[in-house]
C-alpha cells in the first residue's frame, strides 16, 4: 500500500515512467479511437504539465491570435477563412499538431521542440496574412499597395534570391501555406486538391505533392496577391509540369528560374548564377525597384548565423546523447527555415534553443533516455505523418537523430565579393529541397553512409515515396547496399501528402513488423503498437 | 498501295538494337554511341569514326529484374531499357551519352555509368571494357544563356568524351560533315513524310514510323542508300483508289518507338499523318542551319533547343507555343483531330496531355483523343475501343458540319 502511494506520488510529480516494465504511461490509452482526440490530456508530471499548458498550449493560442492581429488584422483573416478552405480547416487543429509531435516528450526535449513549432506557426501566420492583406479577391479586385510589393513564387524557389529587396518586396511562396504546411496540420485538407486535379484528367501516378499544388489552382483556391510569379523546375519532372499548369490558371508575368539537374559540374554552377542574375533583372523590371547589394549581404550574413548554429546543433546531435530536439521538430523547422530564408523569428527561436542546448550539454541531460537505436531518416518524409518519429521513440525507442531534409543546405554563403556571393547562391540554389539527395545524382543519394557515421546512427529509416520517380529508380540499389553492408534499415512507404495510399496505421505496422521479426525487440510502450487513428487530423 | 521495297527489311532492323547495320558498322571499326533523348544531339554522335543509336527495347514486355532495381512505379520505357541492358542487349555500345532530361531515363543511364564511388557499387551492366557514360545538363529555357550553357556542356562532356576515349575527330570540319550527313537524312525523311500531306496520302503512318525509326537506330551512312531508294520509289507510288481511312490525325505525345501502336491507330480507321512525339520526325528531322561564320557547335546547340517542343521547357511563351505548334501541324497536314498519348508514369506528358486536351479543343477547335499507354501496348483492346469511338466522333462532327 505504502509502495503504491509512493509510486502514485512519484508518478504525479514526475509523470509516469516510459516503459511497461516500470509500470509505464501507456500513451496509447489516452486517445479516442479513430479521431485520436484525447480522452484526457497527458500528465507529464507537475513541472512539465504546467510548462506544456502555459508555455506551449496557452502561449501558442495567445500568440496565434496576437500574430493574426499584428500581421494583417482580424478582418483580413476572417475574409481569408471564409474564402479559402485550407486556412479554415487547419487553423484550429494547430495545437493538435503540437500534441502529435510532442507526445511523450519530457523536460528539455519538450521545450526545445516546442519552440521550433512556435516559430513555424508564426511564420505561417505571417505569410497567409500577407496573402490575404494583398489579395485582390478579398478587396473587391483592387490592387493595393501590398499587392504591388509582393512577389509570388513556387515554394521550392529559395526565398534568399529576393533578399536584395528586403523590406520593399515581400516574397510569399504560392504553395507553402495552402498546401505544404496545412497538410502537416490537417491531412484531410489536401485530399480535395488531389482529387480536383485528377478530375480534369491527370493520372494518379505523378508526385502527389505536385498534384496537390496543381489542385489548389484547379479549385481556384489561391489568393491573387502579387503581380508577378517566379517558378522553378525543382524538384522533379512533375514540378516543371505543375508550373506549366499553374501558369495557365494564373496568367501573370512569369520568370522560370531553372535549376540545373547535373549539379556537380562547375559549368552548371556558372549557368545557374547567370540565371539568378536574370531573375534579379526581371524583378527590377516588374517592380521598378533597384537591386540592393547591401541588403543582400546583410540578409545573407543573418542567414549564415542560422547555419552556424545549425552546425553547432549537429555537433551535439552527432557526438553526444544530449541533443534536445526531437526528429519531427528537427526536420520541419530546418526545411522551413532553409527554404524560406532568413527571418527574425528563426533567430529568436535559435536563441531560446541555444540556452536549452547549452544546459543539456553542461548538465549532461539525456533528453531521450530510452533510446535503443539512433536512426537516420533518409529521402522525403510522409507529410501526413511527419510525427511518426515521435511515435517510434515512444513505442520502440527509435530516436531519429537527423534526416535528409535537414542536411541538404549544408553551407554558408560568402559575402566578400559579388562573384563569390553569386557562386555560393548558385550552389545553395542547386542543393534545393528534395534535389540534392532525393533526385540528385547517385553520389548524393548515397551520402547516407557518410552522414550515418557522422551522426553516429545505427539504423536507417528509408522513406519510400511511392510516386517519386527519382527515388523509386534507385530502389534496388539501396536494397543491394543495405544487404551488402548488413545495415539495419526499414522502409517507410508513403505518398507524401496523400494519407489514403499508405495509412499511418500501415506505416506503424511495417515498423512493428521490422522491430519484432528482424530486430526481435519488445516495445517500450505496448499500448502504442496498434491503434486506429484513421480519422484524425 | 504497292508494298514498299525495303519495308520488311526496315521492320527487321527494328527487331533488335544490335541490328545488321549496327553490326556492320561495328565490324568496320566504328564506335557505337547510345542515347535516349532528343536533347542529346545525334549529329554529334555521328562524327566520323562513330555512329549514334537511339536506344529501344523492342518486344520487352516483362522487365522483371529492372523492376527490382527501379520498382514497378517508374516508366515502362526506362525499365525496359534497363532490362535489355541487363540481358546483354546493349553490350555492343561503346559509350552512352546521357541526359538528365527526364528522371526515369536518367536513372536508367545512371545504372549503366561507372561511378567509382565507395558508397554504391558499380554494376558493369554493359560488358565492354571500353564503355563509358557521360551526362550533360540540358537547359529548361530557350535563350542565349541557355544556348551557351548547352554548347559548353556538349563540348565538355560529349565531344570531350569522344575525343578522350576514342580519339574521335571533333573539329569544326568534322562537325560540319556530320551536319551535312544528318541534313541529307532529314531531307529524305521530310520528302517521304510530305506524302502524308496529300488528300489521299501515298504512305501510311505505320510505314513512315518504321522509316523514321530506322533513321534513328541505324548508322546514318549505312541507312542512307535505302532511304534514297525509298524516296525515289515514293515518287511513283499510287494511292489506293478508295481511301482506307475515315479521318486523319496528328499523333502527339511522349516517347513512342513502337510502330505497332501507329498500326493500331490506323486499324481503327484513322490515318496518322503527323508524328509529334519523342522519336517522331517533327523535331528530329528539321534541317540544321549553320549561319555564316557561326561556330558549328553553337549552331547545333541552338538548333536542338529551338526545335524541341518538349514539355520540360518552362518559360511562359514556350508553353503557349507548344499548343500553337500542334494546331499548326494539324492545319499543315490537313488533320481532322489530334491523338495525345502519354506513357504511363511519364510526369511531363501526364500534365501536358491534360492541358492539351483542354486547350486544343477550347482555343483551336480541334477534336482531341487523350489516352495513356504502356511502352509496349498490351491493352490494345481498350485502346482500340477508344480510337474507334474517336474516329466516329470526328465523322459525326463532319456530318454535322455538312462536309
Amino acid at each position: 500500500m505504502a509502495k503504491n502511494i509512493k509510486k502514485a506520488l512519484r508518478d504525479f510529480w514526475y509523470g509516469k515512467p516510459h516503459t511497461a516494465e516500470e509500470g509505464g504511461r501507456r500513451l496509447g490509452d489516452l486517445h479516442e479511437d479513430k479521431t485520436h482526440l484525447y480522452k484526457h490530456r497527458e500528465w507529464r508530471g507537475v513541472k512539465d504539465t504546467m510548462y506544456y499548458f502555459y508555455m506551449i498550449w496557452l502561449y501558442n493560442y495567445i500568440f496565434m491570435v496576437k500574430d493574426v492581429m499584428v500581421m494583417g488584422g482580424l478582418v483580413n483573416f476572417a475574409k481569408g477563412v471564409w474564402r479559402y478552405r485550407w486556412v479554415g480547416q487547419t487553423y484550429l487543429p494547430v495545437l493538435h499538431w503540437f500534441d502529435r509531435g510532442l507526445e511523450g516528450m519530457r523536460g528539455e526535449a519538450m521545450k526545445a521542440s516546442a519552440w521550433h513549432y512556435r516559430a513555424m506557426v508564426s511564420t505561417t501566420i505571417r505569410q497567409f496574412q500577407r496573402m490575404f492583406a494583398a489579395d485582390t479577391r478579398l478587396h473587391g479586385g483592387k490592387q493595393n499597395d501590398l499587392y504591388k510589393h509582393t512577389i509570388a513564387h513556387n515554394e521550392t524557389v529559395w526565398g534568399g534570391v529576393f533578399y536584395p529587396w528586403d523590406g520593399e518586396i515581400q516574397n510569399v511562396p504560392l504553395e507553402m501555406i495552402p498546401y505544404f504546411v496545412t497538410c502537416h496540420v490537417n491531412s484531410h485538407t489536401v485530399l480535395n486538391y488531389i482529387d480536383a486535379v485528377q478530375s480534369i484528367g491527370l493520372p494518379g501516378d505523378p508526385c502527389p505533392m505536385c498534384q496537390a499544388e496543381s489542385g489548389i489552382f484547379v479549385l481556384d483556391d489561391v489568393p491573387d496577391y502579387a503581380p508577378a510569379v517566379v517558378t522553378c523546375n525543382e524538384a522533379c519532372d512533375a514540378s516543371v509540369s505543375t508550373s506549366t499548369l499553374q501558369d495557365w490558371f494564373f496568367d501573370k508575368p512569369l520568370f522560370s528560374l531553372p535549376m540545373p539537374m547535373i549539379f556537380d559540374d562547375p559549368l552548371v554552377k556558372k549557368y545557374c548564377a547567370r540565371e539568378i542574375e536574370e531573375l534579379w533583372k526581371f524583378v527590377e523590371q516588374q517592380y521598378n525597384i533597384p537591386f540592393s547589394w547591401d541588403k543582400l549581404v546583410k540578409k545573407l550574413e543573418l542567414q549564415n548565423e542560422l547555419q552556424r548554429f545549425e552546425w553547432e546543433k549537429w555537433e551535439v546531435a552527432g557526438k553526444t546523447d544530449y541533443y534536445p530536439v526531437n526528429g519531427v521538430a528537427q526536420a520541419l523547422y530546418r526545411i522551413y527555415q532553409t527554404q524560406y530564408g532568413d527571418w527574425e523569428i528563426w533567430h529568436v527561436t535559435d536563441k531560446k534553443v541555444r540556452k536549452i542546448l547549452e544546459k543539456c550539454v553542461s548538465k549532461k541531460i539525456n533528453s531521450f533516455p530510452q533510446t535503443r537505436h539512433r536512426v537516420i531518416a533518409w529521402s522525403c518524409a510522409p507529410l501526413y505523418y511527419s510525427n511518426w518519429c515521435t511515435w517510434a521513440y515512444n513505442c520502440w525507442g527509435l530516436n531519429v537523430i537527423i534526416n535528409m531534409d535537414s542536411l541538404m543546405f549544408d553551407m554558408t554563403i560568402r559575402t566578400d565579393s559579388y562573384e563569390n556571393t553569386l557562386e555560393d547562391m548558385a550552389q545553395y540554389h542547386l542543393w534545393a529541397p528534395m534535389r540534392r539527395m532525393a533526385v540528385g545524382g547517385m553520389k548524393h543519394m548515397f551520402e547516407l553512409w557518410e552522414y550515418m557515421e557522422k551522426f553516429n546512427c545505427d539504423m536507417v529509416a528509408m522513406y519510400d515515396q511511392l510516386q517519386c520517380k527519382g527515388v523509386q529508380g534507385l530502389h534496388g540499389l539501396f536494397e543491394d547496399e543495405f544487404r551488402d553492408r548488413n545495415a539495419k534499415a526499414f522502409w517507410i512507404p508513403h505518398a507524401l501528402p496523400d494519407s489514403r495510399t499508405v495509412s499511418r496505421a500501415e506505416i506503424r505496422r511495417l515498423i512493428n513488423d521490422y522491430m519484432t521479426t528482424v530486430m526481435h525487440e519488445e516495445p517500450l510502450d505496448p499500448s502504442l503498437l496498434d491503434f486506429d487513428d484513421s480519422m484524425t487530423w | 498501295m504497292r508494298d514498299l521495297k525495303h519495308l520488311i527489311y526496315f521492320e527487321n532492323l527494328l527487331q533488335e538494337a544490335n541490328n545488321d547495320l549496327v553490326k556492320q558498322a561495328k565490324a568496320e571499326g566504328k564506335r557505337a554511341i547510345g542515347y535516349t533523348c532528343y536533347f542529346m544531339p545525334e549529329v554529334l554522335l555521328d562524327l566520323p569514326g562513330c555512329f549514334s543509336v537511339r536506344l529501344r527495347a523492342p518486344r520487352c514486355t516483362s522487365p522483371d529484374i529492372a523492376t527490382y532495381y527501379m520498382s514497378a512505379r517508374v516508366c515502362h520505357y526506362a525499365r525496359s531499357l534497363l532490362e535489355r541492358a541487363l540481358e546483354g542487349g546493349f553490350n555492343f555500345l561503346d559509350a552512352q551519352m546521357a541526359t538528365e532530361t527526364c528522371t526515369a531515363t536518367c536513372r536508367f543511364q545512371e545504372h549503366l555509368q561507372q561511378k567509382h564511388l565507395d558508397s554504391v557499387k558499380d554494376m558493369r551492366i554493359i560488358d565492354n571494357d571500353d564503355f563509358f557514360c557521360n551526362f550533360i545538363d540540358v537547359p529548361f529555357k530557350n535563350n542565349q544563356i541557355a544556348y551557351e550553357h548547352y554548347r559548353d556542356q556538349l563540348r565538355a562532356h560529349v565531344l570531350g568524351g569522344l575525343e578522350e576515349h576514342f580519339g574521335i575527330d571533333t573539329s569544326d570540319a568534322a562537325i560540319m560533315a556530320a551536319i551535312e550527313q544528318q541534313n541529307e537524312v532529314s531531307r529524305l525523311i521530310n520528302e517521304i513524310g510530305d506524302y502524308r500531306k496529300l488528300d489521299n496520302p501515298t504512305i501510311t503512318g505505320y510505314e513512315f514510323h518504321v522509316i523514321q525509326l530506322v533513321s534513328l537506330v541505324c548508322p546514318k551512312y549505312l541507312i542512307l542508300p535505302y532511304l534514297r531508294e525509298t524516296a525515289e520509289e515514293m515518287k511513283t507510288r499510287e494511292p489506293d483508289q478508295k481511301k482506307e481511312f475515315r479521318c486523319k490525325v496528328v499523333l502527339a505525345g511522349s516517347e513512342n518507338d513502337d510502330p505497332d501502336f501507329t498500326k493500331l491507330v490506323e486499324s481503327c480507321g484513322a490515318r496518322v499523318v503527323c508524328d509529334r512525339y519523342c522519336y517522331g520526325s517533327v523535331e528530329s528531322r528539321q534541317i540544321i542551319e549553320v549561319k555564316d561564320g557561326e561556330d558549328p557547335l553553337m549552331a547545333v546547340a541552338r538548333h536542338y533547343l529551338t526545335t524541341s517542343n518538349c514539355p520540360r521547357f518552362m518559360p511562359q511563351d514556350e508553353m503557349r507555343a507548344r499548343k500553337q505548334r500542334i494546331a499548326e501541324l494539324a492545319k499543315e497536314y490537313h488533320a481532322d483531330g489530334v491523338i495525345i498519348a502519354s506513357n504511363k508514369f511519364c510526369e511531363y506528358w501526364s500534365y501536358e496531355r491534360v492541358i492539351d486536351t483542354v486547350i486544343l479543343k477550347r482555343d483551336f477547335g480541334l477534336p482531341v483523343c487523350s489516352i495513356e499507354k504502356e511502352y509496349i501496348n498490351s491493352a490494345s483492346g481498350q485502346l482500340r475501343t477508344r480510337f474507334q469511338a474517336f474516329v466516329e466522333s470526328v465523322e459525326i462532327k463532319h456530318i454535322q458540319e455538312g462536309k
